[in-house]
């Protein structure tokens, strides 16, 4: 997932769609997220590039709407719903996340696992 | 894997602290403040524990072979797997039989040209594709669609239902009065159901197979007549009656074991089946080196061999059985016996292996991309088997896990977890709970790649099979001994664990008001596989304690589980090791991590000059609840309030993480230290109890009150003459921080005395005891804490003839660590004008009192470092002194540069990074900060930190969405 400045970043990136569930008076996915261009990268746990300022999923409610949808800790989160989410700060991506209005979550999200597994599926299944 | 006849199989490893292992890299963290806590340090570490039971063989021998951290237990406990002990190599070499019979060696002889790898060795020629092998083989040598047909055709053809039925029908017959099995004449996968049953014994076996074979096996009769002659062997040792029709029964005998067998293994006990396979994979696997020697001797049949053994080799053989047949029972056995008439028609080679036992080399056993691709395979049996026999293959055998783990084998059985039928996903969880046993942490971090943490936790919601919720346990602990992984398994499976398994086994229940009298509860492998796993990660730092006592309805029921130990008189079992070690991790740094703690900050910590101690918070509620001053040092001003102390009363029963600090644990704790004869949990109790008296804070008041009110010094003095170098360090600390309390520091000092020095080496010899340097550097320091402010306590130090042992250590001991801290303690004695007349008398001068040269801070570099903070539990408060500038005090962060490096092992981690081997004052400075800083961060933003912070970065910041 590593990317040099300036040019287009590409990943292999799964599509998550998380039905929000309401409770109480608020609208949750069951997920939290860390990252963001306003915080210290080197602290997060979940890159592997450490000066990776990209918004990533750190914990997941057990049985949550989140888990349910397959999103999966240490995601890093792509985009929601088409905005892009791997320059914002952490405000902006948390907002964008907890629209009120917004019943559904479209997220981009890439992992290691997948990229893993394109790359192996790639090079093993030409034979 | 355990040969023992009766049934005792052993040991599963838990990973954090051996019971009996020494060498067991768990350290006791004494962080500033004086609270211990435990912290995994490597996964050496890992706790291994032995349980010896018949059920567990299986995943508990496994985890506890790669555990090779814990010399002491593998030892201790026979354990055939690592050393090949005459039995050992009888069953496996059974194992080798049987394998070796079901798959037709093929490669030299191949009809089609084939290459033939290696003539010799059975397991090498398997080079090719099992589907090759198959059609051509089979092809041209029968007719028989059977043969000719691909393994797919063969697995979808009549044979495999004739093969599923047999088993059961086998059972039926033979042990008709089953329940379970009655329900089970589908397939493969219903066989698992039946729980009850049990796998017939050997001597049952031969009976029960005859008539089934003929019976139900005709066709293979017919066109495999000369075929099977591996099963021979098997014969030999099971059954006479194959013998009587050798070939043509042969091949059916096997089925039919096979499917017994798998029976016996997948109803009875998951665990027996480990020692099989464990044997089988040396042998068949590893190939020449081991296996092959012994098999051949081995061959002979168990009976022949007269190995004293030969009953458990019987039984072994009956587990092994079914995985083996699972393996390649239906489906290939045509081909197989195809393959291996024309091996005999042509004369081929045999390896020397079985022929000289078996005379029949025309079996194989699979290679392992075999075994993988099988995996895939459309036929749930032919899955099942292979990932039973994954198992079997990986049991004790690094080698072979790695290559499963780099032949990609781990995401297909990761994702056969989530396969609907039990019998696929409960082989596929016991094949991952070997593969994730052993000190190669790649293979856990594989498991974690591809998502196996979360689809455990998915299959354990899913289950009601007992076994397979001890399979998924068993492997969650093993995974639970790495360090990365911990966080991973707290965020994907706490409160599935505890809502699954720890609460409904505790026997705690939410509602305690129904007319149902509390349960006890019960020690279950689920059990203590959960509390073990829960045991180890809870050792992972302040946000996994953190989680652990919010995570609702887990204190509750490890202490109702505690609670009815302790009424059972039932304490020394691992399920409460784990649980005891739990509450004291969780114990750890309560008074600084819990959810409102600063309202309970004794407020006298806030006013002393220099207490510049992490607790520093708002004082605004600090007097509501009275606080006591904790430190005795001010000449005990305070200490008449102790015996008055009120416990605050309480509108409503606490619960949750409350618990942990409620004076009420204090007579659980003492009960346990004076009951269990566990030396873990021995440890834990009164690290716990270390724990909870260290903070500054009102709980640690009532506990330190409390603990004297049950009589618990007397009991904590007792445990001073323990056999366990552990369980001495523990009580002296938990000694040590008691006596922040004043009355206690006086009833310490008085009966306590002797058996402290009692512990101390004399000169350069030690004491019977041979304790080691950690915890005579706790007793040093514990003696320190004693005689601090108190010259009556110094008086009895004397009296005690310590000064001589003192001097003697001061001048002699190879250990700076001993050396600095004995000096301390001598400098506080002369520090005592009015005892220097009676010092002096006893042929003392001031020079015996002063410091070594060796005893510079710089020695403190010699000495070990993660290692101090065990002994520096008042860190904290001796900072506070020192920055007073008490005149005579030593300060004693001399003694522990690094007790921060030791409170976890995140903050360790940090710690070396940020001041690598910092030994000076001023280095500490900045660690302790850090530890301010980050209890005040949390305790004002409820979010968690992606990690714990250890330097002054900000904290991460980490938003529920």
């Amino acid at each position: 997932m590593s990317f040099v400045p300036g040019q287009p970043v590409t990943a292999v990136v799964q599509r998550i769609e998380i039905q929000k569930l309401r409770q109480n008076d608020h609208l949750i996915l069951g997920f939290s997220i860390g990252g963001g261009i306003d915080q210290d990268p080197g602290q997060n746990p979940f890159s592997e590039d450490k000066t990776d300022k990209g918004i990533y999923v750190t914990r997941v409610s057990e049985g949550g709407p989140a888990e349910l949808a397959g999103l999966q800790i240490g995601d890093k989160i792509m985009q929601v719903n088409g905005w892009d989410m791997t320059m914002v700060t952490h405000d902006q991506a948390r907002k964008r996340l907890t629209k009120k209005n917004e019943q559904v979550v479209r997220l981009l999200v890439t992992r290691k696992s997948l990229e893993d597994a394109v790359r192996h599926s790639m090079s093993n299944y030409p034979k | 894997m355990m040969q023992e006849p009766q049934e005792v199989v052993e040991e599963t490893v838990t990973i954090e602290e051996d019971p009996g292992t020494p060498t067991s890299h768990v350290s006791v963290v004494t962080s500033d403040d004086g609270t211990t806590r435990r912290t995994e340090t490597k996964v050496t570490k890992v706790v291994k524990t032995i349980t010896r039971r018949t059920y567990h063989p299986v995943m508990v021998t496994e985890t506890l072979a790669p555990m090779e951290s814990k010399p002491d237990t593998r030892t201790s406990t026979p354990v055939p797997n690592l050393t090949p002990t005459p039995s050992e190599t009888d069953s496996v070499t059974k194992m080798v039989k049987t394998v070796t019979t079901r798959t037709v060696r093929q490669v030299p002889l191949g009809p089609d040209g084939m290459p033939l790898p290696e003539g010799s060795s059975p397991l090498g020629s398997y080079t090719d594709s099992i589907d090759r092998r198959y059609m051509k083989n089979g092809g041209e040598r029968y007719i028989t669609p059977q043969a000719t047909s691909t393994l797919t055709r063969s697995y979808n053809n009549s044979y495999n239902d004739s093969y599923g039925e047999t088993p059961e029908s086998q059972y039926a017959r033979h042990y008709g009065l089953h329940d379970g099995y009655a329900d089970m004449t589908d397939n493969y996968g219903s066989l698992s159901r039946g729980v009850n049953f049990r796998p017939p014994r050997y001597p049952y076996m031969p009976n029960s197979y005859r008539p089934e074979n003929s019976y139900t096996l005709p066709i293979r009769k017919d066109d495999y007549g000369h075929v099977a002659q591996p099963q021979v062997p098997m014969g030999s040792s099971s059954m006479d009656l194959n013998r009587s029709q050798p070939e043509r029964f042969q091949p059916e005998p096997y089925g039919l074991e096979d499917d017994r067998r798998s029976l016996g293994a997948e109803e009875e006990e998951p665990y027996e089946l480990e020692p099989d396979y464990s044997t089988a994979n040396r042998r068949t696997l590893q190939g020449a080196n081991r296996g092959r020697t012994h098999r051949e001797p081995l061959r002979d049949g168990p009976r022949v061999r007269g190995y004293p053994d030969d009953p458990i080799e019987a039984e072994l053989i009956d587990e092994r059985h079914p995985y083996i047949h699972g393996m390649y029972s239906a489906p290939l056995a045509q081909p197989e016996r195809g393959s291996m008439a024309s091996l005999d028609r042509m004369g081929g080679r045999r390896s020397p292996s079985i022929d000289s036992i078996r005379k029949d080399p025309r079996w194989r056993d699979p290679d392992l991309p075999e075994v993988i691709a099988m995996l895939g395979h459309p036929i749930d049996p032919v899955k099942s088997n292979a990932a039973a026999y994954l198992q079997h293959l990986c049991y004790e055998n690094d080698k072979i896990k790695k290559d499963v783990r780099q032949l990609k084998g781990i995401p297909v059985l990761v994702g056969l977890l989530d396969h609907p039928k039990s019998e696929v996903h409960r082989k596929a969880c016991g094949a991952l709970r070997n593969i994730s046993y052993g000190k190669d942490h790649d293979n856990k971090v594989a498991i974690k790649n591809c998502d196996g943490i979360p689809a455990l936790i998915r299959l354990l919601r899913k289950t009601n099979d007992m076994e397979v919720r001890e399979l998924i346990t068993g492997t969650l602990w093993n995974l639970s001994s790495y360090e990365p992984l911990k966080m991973v398994i707290i965020n994907h499976g706490l409160q599935t664990m505890t809502n699954e398994v720890i609460i409904p086994h505790s026997g705690w229940e939410h509602e305690p008001n129904e007319d149902s009298k509390p349960r006890d509860a019960e020690w279950t492998t689920v059990f203590k596989n959960t509390s073990g796993c829960l045991r180890n990660v809870s050792s992972d730092g302040a946000e996994a304690r953190r989680r652990l006592r919010e995570c609702e309805g887990l204190v509750d029921a490890l202490l109702h589980a505690l609670q009815s130990a302790v009424g059972k008189k039932d304490m020394d079992n691992k399920s409460v090791e784990n649980c005891v070690c739990i509450m004291r991790n969780l114990s750890y740094h309560v008074h600084k991590e819990v959810p409102g703690a600063e309202k309970f900050q004794d407020p006298s910590a806030l006013q002393a000059p220099g207490s510049a101690g992490p607790q520093r918070k708002k004082k605004d509620d600090a007097g509501c609840f009275g606080g006591k001053k904790a430190k005795g040092r001010k000449n005990g001003e305070n200490d008449k309030n102790y015996d008055t102390l009120d416990l605050p009363k309480r509108t409503e029963p606490s619960k949750g993480f409350e618990l942990l600090y409620q004076p009420e644990v204090v007579r659980l704790y003492l009960s346990l230290l004076t009951e269990s004869q566990n030396y873990n949990t021995l440890e834990a109790a009164a690290g716990a109890l270390q724990n909870l008296s260290a903070g500054q804070w009102t709980w640690s008041n009532y506990i330190r009150a409390t603990v004297r009110k049950e009589k618990g010094l007397p009991i904590l003095v007792e445990l001073l003459r323990s056999d366990s170098d552990k369980v001495v360090r523990a009580v002296a600390i938990a000694l040590r921080n008691l006596s922040i309390d004043r009355r206690n520091k006086d009833l310490i000092g008085s009966y306590a005395m002797r058996d402290l020095v009692s512990n101390l080496p004399s000169g350069q010899q030690r004491p019977a005891k041979n304790l080691e340097e950690d915890t005579v550097v706790a007793i040093l320091n514990t003696i320190h804490e004693i005689v601090t402010d108190s010259s009556e306590n110094a008086r009895s130090l004397i009296q005690a003839q310590a000064i001589e042992k003192l001097v003697a250590i001061n001048r002699t001991s190879q250990s700076a660590r001993e050396t600095k801290a004995a000096s301390h303690v001598l400098q506080t004695v002369w520090s005592y004008k009015d005892l220097r007349n009676a010092l002096t008398k006893d042929g003392w001068n001031k020079s015996h009192f002063q410091p070594t040269v060796t005893a510079t801070p710089k020695a403190a570099k010699n000495g070990k470092p993660g290692y101090d903070d065990t002994t520096l539990p008042l860190m904290e408060k001796n900072q506070g002194s020192r920055k007073c500038g008490s005149g005579d005090m030593i300060p004693l962060d001399e003694l522990g540069p690094d007790g921060y490096s030791t409170i976890d092992q995140r903050d360790k981690d940090c710690k070396y990074k940020t001041g690598e081997g910092s030994v000076d004052l001023t280095e500490r400075e900045p660690l302790k900060n850090d530890t301010n800083r980050k209890h005040y961060i949390r305790s004002n933003r409820p979010a968690v930190s992606l990690v714990d912070a250890c330097d002054v970065k900000p904290q991460p910041v980490d938003s529920w969405v």
